[in-house]
């Protein structure tokens, strides 16, 4: 076993930071994932191939000339189009959340095969002036894209967060979460909701697609490995919460840097897993 | 005894194929497909018996891997005898993970999924970062093949037959025998199985381990195969998913389904790589996994058995004989064989049931009655061993019952019905009771059992219906059908919930002359129920519930007439009949209990 | 005001109602009573649109709404407290009553109806930041008939109200359905227990084994031996 290293702390405190960063983005792939579990009773494996599709749209466009940052106008409406769409295929079949894992979990192959056959399985870096930038803060290096990621992680999740808590949207989609015969009795439209609900969380994976192009490298493969720590921060906050999956895939992220500035980098799967385990086994109930 | 002779056979045909002398590209090939028919086909005896869908098989396919590369390139074992090795370093881990997991209530579904798939990850990531790995894989190239085939590649392929061979009997085997009707139980309805004897957490973990250990195996051979072994081939979401996909696509519920499936999508990826076409290969299988399951859930070899297969047409069958004696109580007729005190239940707070002390004695037909909400289904429920009392004792025959599981209970000689049926929804009417007899009359044969299952249909008058699925009968069937299953446990004592709600009365009739029968056939009936009509007819006493509390014991005939249990049911008008409609009650006629 | 003629509702194979009638005249109070399983659950959830019926028409206010979409029943002026109350019992008290005004017209006057609800259940004030599922069961019945009534409905269907309470709670329940009717809500009750039930209601109908089988004021209806017998079997 490689020793342990106690490092410096600038070098801790930038572990933490990147922590921060890499957990804000699993915090966003989480978000659209958690909804979509909590409120709609569907696990969308398809979510991680969709943020992917977007994040090679989103290189296709960035190397054509567009700026990264823009391509979201175009990106997030198809995508929530995509979603709705997706949706409205499949919601007449009634599948249980566990059908719904193995039917998306196809979706995934295929989405992945598209994305293969157009550009190929070669890693490809979206090469912009924004991966240039960063900034100093305290000393510690705080680069654009990651920066961007944050502020967008944790925008979307407070807007998402107010419109369950404050609006009469986001009420009636956490009324029919939990019981959608009597939410209908009170003039909610089931299926207008789902779809609505079906279409963001697909944007929402857009925009965490545009975020993994800023910051990292991509290839077809690449898109399984995000499942599982996405999954541990999703189960972690507790299902169809909007702050939650951003915070629990910050502790993750965090932990998961810190682990690997101790020890070696190839330990840190071991974090997020075993927190994943650990939940499981105490609460099961949050996954019901 | 057939089935088992055509695979013996098949598979020495098959053995055979190497002296064909056909290039090793076609050992390899076939090697493939038996390798999937093993992962699959284990996979399928926890998963698809059970329906506990387990996405750790990667975990135990990879440690059967780990174990045989460790064995070979530091302590120079023979090959062969690592096999056995690995079956039983992967059996052990599933058993250990297998015992934490399956004692936690509520980890089923997409959580079970999930949970297995983080152990693969965890497994995976101790094992590149400890010498078993370090990181830089295992080479295997300096270990010698032993000869087994006229080539390397034919050995493999013929250790891959052995195994996929024995896999194959093994899933057969279970699926005629007790613990293969146990597991089936399971996956309809863990809870159910359980109230009727199945030991649940006893056979999740024999079906794990058996599972995990012909996974170990798969592993041992394929590490040689491969020659270098490293955790990102295995240790991930693809080979779950993949046995996954061949299992759901070739039939969960069928020994040879994962079986079909593998060969399906094993030859199907390869013809799309041979013609370059790999990426869309991968694209075809997920389109046909996505079909599969929104438009062939059951897979393909039900449905094709169903478009084939001709029924076989039932032999007549010699008249059923009388079904067998109840067994003979600890104690005599007319004495005391239930006795429950102060026993309490509460949910979260509200309490179902404050402390009642009932009596039941041997031979009689004992009704309880109450308003809705009274706490009755909540005393069969307790009773019956579907929930933990929160206080209080259950004494049967001299034996403390209160806080034993379930199927113990039920061993005891207790048995139930559902006030809303809950047959086993995917075996038919026969094998529904049968299941009873297996498990709750400790019949030692799914043969034997079924025989003595169809007297029992023949006592409730629904042996035509014994090849019929549940869900083609009507309601007034389906409540004889669970009167059935109960019985078939031989019980001497029988809760009946609620058994006559929602039938016509000529229904009822039948209804009430069928309990009759079970009384005089030798067991002691407890009932719920409201049809007021059958309670007077049936029962010897009754005794009255009330918001959780004993209210009145007595005759039916005696206790309806008593002014308390009236103004439980009908509130104080019939206690003081004098109507008052449409008036604002005065403080003066403020009822209480 | 409400009219139900010839009602067929199934589960699947099984039938439940078997051609069920009934009136309902403006501003009336009107009960159904009958026996465990006689289909009275059935019956309010199909009136309310959570049930499809096979056969039959339910007419109200004129309009044949027998084959409306489930979530226009409220719009169209119906509002239901369910059997067991079911709230949603993870969201607070004043969500749950928010819920029961989402649709436009009732929204415009939301507080206003907050205001009523609280005055026709004061120990309610207290508790709206509270989880509806901590509740007791009586202030949980109260936030039940409150989210129906924050609907503004003109017709209020009420489902078994009394189940699992203690009879002073059931006491408080009722007079307070009376008070919403006579404040011009047409109420339609379903009550397995009769008396509490026949004392506030107008009219009432029994129904037994998805059939109706009498109907008239509770007066007539308390004398009739076969009503008796229904429900104690002597």
């Amino acid at each position: 076993m490689p020793g342990f290293l106690l490092p410096s702390a600038t070098l801790l405190a930038q572990s933490i930071l990147s922590g921060i960063f890499v957990g804000a983005l699993y915090g966003l792939l989480g978000l659209g994932l958690s909804l979509s579990w909590g409120l709609l009773r569907l696990i969308n494996l398809a979510h991680f191939a969709f943020a992917f599709l977007a994040a090679y749209l989103c290189y296709q466009l960035a190397t054509m000339g567009m700026d990264p940052l823009l391509t979201l106008v175009a990106i997030v409406p198809l995508f929530f189009s995509l979603g709705a769409a997706l949706h409205a295929a499949l919601a007449r079949f009634e599948l249980s959340p566990f059908n719904s894992l193995l039917v998306t979990f196809g979706l995934t192959g295929i989405v992945e095969a598209v994305i293969q056959s157009i550009w190929t399985a070669d890693f490809r870096k979206l090469e912009s002036s924004y991966g240039e930038r960063h900034f100093k803060i305290a000393g510690l290096f705080v680069p654009l894209p990651e920066l961007v990621t944050l502020l967008l992680a944790a925008g979307l999740s407070l807007a998402v967060w107010a419109v369950l808590r404050y609006t009469d949207l986001g009420k009636a989609l956490r009324a029919s979460a939990e019981d959608a015969p009597i939410a209908a009795a009170f003039g909610i439209n089931r299926r207008r909701n789902a779809l609505l609900l079906a279409g963001t969380c697909s944007a929402l994976a857009s925009v965490a697609g545009v975020c993994l192009a800023l910051g990292f490298t991509l290839a077809p493969s690449q898109i399984y490995a995000w499942i599982g720590v996405v999954f541990a921060a999703v189960m972690l906050g507790g299902l169809g919460r909007a702050l939650a999956p951003l915070i629990a895939g910050i502790v993750i992220g965090v932990s998961e840097a810190v682990t690997m500035a101790v020890t070696a980098p190839s330990w840190a799967p071991l974090v997020s897993f075993t927190l994943l385990i650990a939940i499981l086994l105490l609460r099961p109930g949050r996954a019901a | 005894m057939r089935t088992p002779i055509a695979i013996v056979c098949v598979a020495v045909a098959l053995a055979f194929v190497p002296a064909l002398g056909l290039p090793a590209f076609y050992d390899s090939l076939l090697y493939l497909v038996l390798n999937w028919i093993v992962l699959a086909t284990s996979w399928n005896i926890l998963s698809g018996y059970t329906g506990y869908f387990s996405f750790g098989h990667g975990a135990f396919f990879g440690v059967g891997m780990y174990t045989t590369s460790t064995l070979l390139a530091r302590w120079n074992w023979p090959f062969l005898w690592t096999l056995p090795a690995a079956a039983a370093v992967a059996c052990a881990l599933g058993v250990a993970l297998g015992a934490i997991v399956f004692r936690v209530k509520g980890i089923r579904g997409e959580v079970f999924a999930l949970l297995t798939l983080a152990v693969t990850f965890v497994v995976g990531t101790i094992i590149v970062n400890t010498p078993i790995d370090g990181g830089n894989g295992v080479s295997l190239a300096a270990v010698p093949v032993p000869v087994i085939g006229p080539t390397p590649s034919s050995t493999f392929y013929l250790l891959a037959l052995a195994a996929a061979t024995v896999t194959l009997l093994v899933a057969w085997g279970i699926t005629v025998s007790k613990l293969g009707a146990g597991l089936f139980a399971i996956h309809d309805d863990e809870d159910a199985a359980e109230v009727m004897g199945v030991p649940t957490y006893r056979y999740k973990l024999i079906a794990l381990a058996i599972s995990c250990a012909l996974a170990g195996v798969a592993g041992g051979i394929h590490a040689l195969f491969l020659n270098y072994v490293t955790v990102g081939e295995v240790f991930t979401i693809t080979v779950p998913l993949t046995v996954v996909l061949m299992s759901v696509l070739g039939g969960t519920r069928h020994w040879a389904g994962p079986a079909v499936g593998a060969v399906a999508i094993t030859l199907l990826l390869y013809s799309f790589t041979a013609a370059n076409y790999a990426v869309a290969g991968k694209a075809m299988v997920g389109l046909i996994l996505i079909a599969s399951i929104l438009f062939m859930p059951g897979g393909i070899l039900p449905r094709l058995q169903r478009t084939f297969v001709r029924r076989r047409v039932a032999p007549t069958q010699p008249p059923a004989l009388e079904p067998p004696p109840v067994q003979p109580a600890a104690v005599a007729t007319g004495e005391v064989m239930l006795a429950v005190r102060g026993l309490a239940k509460s949910f979260r707070g509200v309490q179902a049931l404050c402390g009642v002390d009932v009596e039941v004695r041997r031979g009689e037909i004992l009704g309880l009655l109450g308003p809705n909400g009274s706490g009755k289904s909540t005393f069969i429920n307790v009773v019956s061993g579907h929930y933990l009392p929160s206080g209080g004792s259950v004494m049967f025959e001299g034996q403390e019952l209160a806080g034993r599981e379930a199927h113990r209970i039920a061993r005891a000689g207790i048995s139930r019905t559902y006030q809303i049926p809950r047959p086993f929804g995917n075996q038919s009417v026969l094998d529904n009771v049968a299941l009873a007899t297996l498990f709750g009359a400790g019949v030692s044969s799914p043969a034997a059992a079924r025989r003595e299952a169809m007297t029992w249909l023949t006592f409730t008058g629904l042996q035509g219906k014994a090849h019929a699925h549940p869900d083609q009968l009507n309601l007034h069937q389906r409540k004889f059908l669970e009167l059935a299953r109960a019985l078939a446990s031989r019980p001497r004592l029988v809760l009946l919930d609620e058994v006559l709600s929602g039938l016509t009365p000529s229904e009822i009739d039948d209804a009430v002359a069928l309990v009759r029968r079970i009384r005089d056939h030798g067991s002691t009936v407890v009932f719920v129920e409201h049809v007021m009509r059958a309670v007077m007819a049936l029962t010897d006493r009754v005794v009255v519930f009330d918001h959780g509390e004993l209210l009145a014991e007595g005759t039916a005939t005696e206790v309806m007439l008593r002014s308390d249990v009236m103004a439980a049911y009908l509130g104080q008008a019939y206690a003081a009949p004098e109507p008052a409609p449409a008036e604002a009650p005065s403080n003066a006629e403020r009822d209480h209990a | 005001m409400l009219e139900v003629r010839d009602l067929q509702v199934a589960y699947g194979q099984a039938p439940a109602l078997w051609g069920v009638s009934l009136e309902l005249r403006e501003h009336e109070l009107l009960c159904v009573v009958g026996p465990n399983g006689a289909g009275k659950t059935t019956l309010i959830n199909t009136l309310a649109g959570m049930l499809r019926a096979r056969g039959g028409r339910i007419v109200f206010e004129g309009r044949d709404i027998t084959a409306l979409a489930p979530h226009r029943f409220c719009e169209a002026g119906v509002a239901i407290v369910p059997e067991g109350r079911r709230l949603f019992g993870s969201m607070s008290v004043l969500e749950n009553l928010e819920i029961g005004s989402l649709v436009p017209a009732a929204k415009a006057r939301r507080a206003g109806s907050l205001e009523t609800v609280l005055a026709l259940f004061p120990v309610l004030e207290t508790k709206l930041a509270q989880a509806a599922g901590e509740l007791s069961g009586g202030q949980q019945q109260m936030v039940a008939i409150g989210r129906a009534l924050m609907a503004r409905p003109r017709l209020l269907l009420l489902d078994e109200p009394s189940l699992g309470l203690s009879p002073l709670i059931v006491h408080e329940m009722f007079g307070a359905i009376r008070r919403v009717n006579t404040e011009g809500t047409a109420v339609l009750l379903v009550e397995q227990n009769v008396s509490m039930a026949l004392r506030v209601a107008q009219r009432a109908y029994v129904l037994e084994e998805g059939r109706m089988v009498a109907e008239g004021t509770p007066g007539e209806l308390l004398q009739r031996d076969d009503v008796r017998r229904a429900y104690l079997g002597a």
